[in-house]
């Protein structure tokens, strides 16, 4: 089945959502689709808690924001591209709250601003400690009024369609149905998130597998910076749910076995607020020294935030309370949470610029798949939800742009035919002897092990030996369930099969890049090297496995420093 | 059906009781309220005979039971749509609990005085 | 090991369907039917994201009630735990049903601030107290994941109904203190389908996952709704 749309916005998470309503209030004369593999509401933003980071008020200042993300970023951020980002982000937040988002307030009532890892000023604005899941709905909620948006839940993308250089269209699957969906289309935007679930032990949705990503990468777009993934230090223990970094922000210490607030030895100025890797590694350093917390469920490291009291917690940590009691069976009043470091954040992407371009003409990138580079090697807290929100205006506008300008284009038929056939006859209907989950459990276990915090040269190798013998595997998958309707057999087996390009990417970036930046810590090369190594690894695709260029990093006003805390 | 889905109560709290509950008493004070108007019409004979035989009739030791439940059924009903009323234009919402452990201690000590009552009335 | 027992669609006819699980402890429902797709039968379907009760995907009815399954303990449930679609959604597969209804009815009732003195390229911080905020902020915790509407007796006898969550949301933005788009939406909530086919069942609040009061807000809403129509009568 085609239909056909001036644009096509695949992802209906924060970024996704912003693109549609940008290119909507551009022209009402573009249709615009929109397409999510779930509800849009269902999107993983929902889960983000602390805040949204924005310069508001007089004692904060644009080059201050700027300054803290770049020395965030351990100096791998584009700084032309973070200067634009930060003087473009007071208005997102003016216009949620024109919208409806429910920030919570001073008692002026003015938009209140909180204390986050790595911000010099508080300056993160938030809505209880359920900020994600306010800014989306408010999103969804404005998205209803536009009448040229029209919203397809339960599209799963397959492919990207892509002639001469430039895009002609998106191949999904429509869930209820079964069917291929083609949708030629002019411009499209890919704002898919990330690729958590590459880990066991992540703070990420089920569904956050690295589609877009994996999509653009085969056909040709490169991956930027894929070695850096951020270890979020405090993960509930053992679900890997999220303990927002607000809970830090509003006062809350961490405690080894001794009860000791050991963040003193590795980061006597900010303590617990210094950067979310300097935490991660001081956390798993006192784990793997032995003075950690043990349990059933592996050692870990004390959140306590007993000494907050009763009132400040409803009210500043409401969620937080709710999922420690639900999920571990504590109550942050009274006793302190167990949490250890998780993976949380994909800093790298597919390669763009600030205007979201990448180098298909047509094919426009935001949030968290896209890599412009903002965060670098390392994202402070907060900044990812106002990087969705300011890419996902500039990726919509360009799309319209691009569309307006643009006329339509066609999918030829035998593209469409040998999209069935790849994925209903050779995927669907082969036999095979694998498990596609077992390979997906292997795959969790590598990643656990060898990309984790502390990485070396061995383990490095053995992991991306490893990915290569789970991708000749999955050639001699089958899947069960050969049904046509709502077949999520079929679509989780797809996911696995993007988490091992992906992983593939991941693994042999970390090998190669010998140095130690930002969230990618080298055990065998633990010294930050900016003679060499003050560069961006482009990963492209090949049937052998990824081969690697580099790119400079953009410096405008920051030369590099020592970064400490 | 749907309209069973009105009397579902396993599995569902105590407020969806009363509603299965105030929809079932509904239909029965319906059909005592017909009865009740054809006793009434029967006073047009003039004589107040047909009355008087029909009253004889219900309005006797044998028909306590009856009695006795329908009154549970009407003092119910209106007691619990009381707590309705109370609670419709949101009023007092919080206190849920309290206001329907209220209500049914209400309809307990009405209905055990109106049985008292019946009882005399049919001679002891 | 504890027995799942699924009442399964695949299309055609409906059947149910047992499988032992290994449990440890902790383990919730949804980690529970993860085991049994990954390791028994992949054909098992249902809706499941983000683990953490906060989508809305994962509402299902545990044992005649409907929960949200990543935030159901096995244990609390017991040794037997039956699941099955929720009620008064039309059934696609297994444990998966049909929700484009569901939103088109939230959609229905104008779900955003409606405001005229706001511009999309200069926006402009509007001002609410924190009392302000907490009129009407518990209504904004609906996470849709359809529990209330499952078990709405209105819900259930009339397919054209508008619903708990629907009309909580409407009530959410009446009660913004940041709207000026009362009357457009009272206006919906005031027909024949809205507000007025609730007669208290108050079930809707009982099984909502997130505590967002809907039975308080559609009471606040009809409130709303009954002095308006005082007032036009009145002519006020």
């Amino acid at each position: 089945m085609k239909m056909q749309y001036d644009i096509v916005i695949v992802g209906a998470g924060l970024a996704g959502m912003r693109a549609a309503i940008a290119a909507a209030e551009k022209s009402k004369k573009l249709s615009i689709a929109i397409l999510a593999k779930t509800y849009p509401i269902r999107c993983h933003s929902v889960c983000a808690e602390g805040g949204t980071a924005a310069v508001l008020r007089e004692d904060d200042d644009y080059d201050l924001h700027a300054w803290d993300t770049i020395k965030g970023s351990d100096f791998l951020a584009d700084q032309d591209a973070v200067e634009f980002f930060v003087r473009n982000a007071p208005k997102e937040i003016l216009r949620l709250d024109n919208w409806g988002c429910p920030w919570s307030r001073r008692e002026d009532g003015r938009i209140a601003q909180r204390a986050f890892g790595g911000h010099s000023v508080n300056r993160t604005v938030f809505a209880a400690d359920r900020t994600g899941f306010h800014e989306v709905h408010t999103l969804y909620e404005r998205l209803l009024i536009y009448d040229n948006v029209d919203i397809f839940s339960e599209y799963f993308l397959t492919n990207l369609i892509v002639e001469d250089g430039s895009i002609k269209g998106v191949a999904t699957i429509e869930l209820k149905s079964g069917d291929l969906v083609i949708f030629e289309t002019k411009a499209t935007v890919l704002a898919t998130g990330g690729a958590g679930r590459l880990y066991g032990f992540t703070t990420y949705s089920h569904q956050v597998t690295g589609d877009g990503m994996a999509v653009a990468y085969r056909c040709g777009v490169p991956l930027k910076d894929m070695e850096f993934f951020q270890f979020h230090p405090t993960g509930l223990v053992p679900s890997g749910i999220l303990m927002t970094e607000a809970c830090r922000g509003e006062g809350g210490y961490l405690r080894n076995k001794f009860g000791e607030r050991f963040m003193e030895k590795y980061a006597p100025e900010k303590m617990e607020l210094a950067p979310r890797d300097v935490v991660s590694r001081a956390m798993w350093r006192e784990i793997i020294e032995g003075r950690g917390i043990d349990s059933e469920f592996g050692s870990y490291i004390a959140l306590d935030l007993t000494h907050l009291g009763e009132d400040k917690i409803n009210e500043r940590l409401p969620m937080i309370r709710d999922a420690a009691i639900k999920f571990a069976g504590v109550d942050p009043v009274d006793e302190p949470i167990p949490v250890r470091p998780v993976a949380h954040y994909t800093m790298g992407g597919i390669h763009s610029n600030k205007n979201c371009e990448t180098q298909i003409a047509g094919l426009y990138v935001a949030g968290e798949c896209a890599c412009v580079s903002i965060h670098g090697a390392n994202r402070l807290g907060s900044n990812s939800t106002i990087e969705c929100l300011v890419f996902g205006k500039v990726a919509g506008e360009m799309a319209a742009e691009y569309a307006l300008n643009s006329s339509g284009s066609h999918v030829p038929k035998d593209f469409i035919l040998n999209e069935e056939s790849r994925i209903f006859d050779h995927l669907l209907g082969r036999n095979g002897d694998e498990n596609p989950y077992s390979l997906k459990k292997e795959l969790n276990e590598t990643m656990d092990k060898k990309l984790w915090i502390f990485r070396d040269r061995d383990g490095l190798s053995e992991a991306v030996g490893k990915i290569r013998e789970l991708k000749e595997r999955y050639s001699n998958v089958e899947i069960n369930d050969k049904s046509k309707g709502f077949n999520t057999d079929l679509t989780s087996t797809l996911e696995i099969g993007y988490m091992l390009d992906l992983a593939e990417v991941v693994a042999t970036a970390a090998l190669y890049r010998e140095e130690s930046r930002g969230a990618h810590y080298r055990i065998d090369f633990p010294k930050r090297d900016d003679v060499n190594w003050l560069k961006h690894s482009l990963a492209y695709y090949t049937p052998e496995g990824p081969v690697f260029k580099y790119i400079p990093v953009t410096i405008t006003k920051w030369k590099p420093t020592e970064r400490k805390y | 059906m749907p309209i069973l889905d009105w009397f579902k109560f396993t599995n569902r709290s105590v407020y969806s009781l009363a509603f299965a509950i105030q929809r079932i008493t509904g239909i029965i004070l319906l059909f005592y309220l017909c009865l009740h108007l054809i006793f009434l019409t029967s006073l047009t004979d003039r004589t107040g005979e047909t009355y008087e035989s029909l009253i004889a009739v219900t309005v006797s030791k044998q028909f306590l039971l009856f009695d006795i439940l329908l009154v549970l059924c009407g003092v119910s009903h209106g007691i619990n749509g009381l707590r309705v009323i109370v609670h419709e234009f949101g009023f007092v919402y919080e206190y849920r609990k309290v206001v329907i452990g209220f209500a049914f201690f209400l309809v307990i000590v009405a209905w055990l005085y109106a049985s008292y009552v019946m009882y005399c009335l049919v001679g002891g | 090991m504890v027995e799942f027992r699924i009442r399964r669609f695949n299309g055609d006819e409906t059947y149910w369907e047992s499988f032992e699980v290994p449990t440890r402890r902790g383990m919730t429902v949804l980690e529970g039917l993860y085991y049994i797709k990954e390791n028994i039968d992949s054909s098992l379907t249902f809706r499941a994201s983000c683990r953490m009760g906060i989508c809305g995907s994962c509402a299902v009815k545990i044992n005649g009630r409907p929960k949200l399954a990543c935030e159901t303990q096995i244990a609390s449930v017991g040794n037997k735990i039956i699941l099955e679609p929720l009620d008064n959604f039309t059934v696609l597969k297994d444990l998966v049903t049909e929700f484009e209804g569901f939103f088109a009815k939230h959609k229905a009732v104008k779900p955003y601030l409606i405001r005229s003195d706001v511009s999309y390229e200069e926006p402009k911080e509007l001002i609410q107290t924190p009392s302000e905020l907490r009129n009407y902020y518990i209504f904004t915790l609906c996470i849709k994941c359809g529990a209330c509407y499952s078990v709405c007796p209105a819900a259930a006898t009339r397919d054209d109904c508008l619903g708990p969550a629907a009309m909580m949301a409407a009530y959410r933005f009446c009660a913004d203190s940041r709207d000026r788009g009362e009357d457009a939406r009272i206006s919906i909530a005031s027909k024949d389908l809205a507000v007025w086919r609730c007669h208290l069942a108050m079930e809707c609040s009982e099984v909502c996952p997130k505590k967002a009061e809907p039975a308080k807000a559609i009471q606040l809403l009809r409130r709303k709704t009954a002095v308006n129509a005082i007032k036009s009568i009145l002519r006020w």
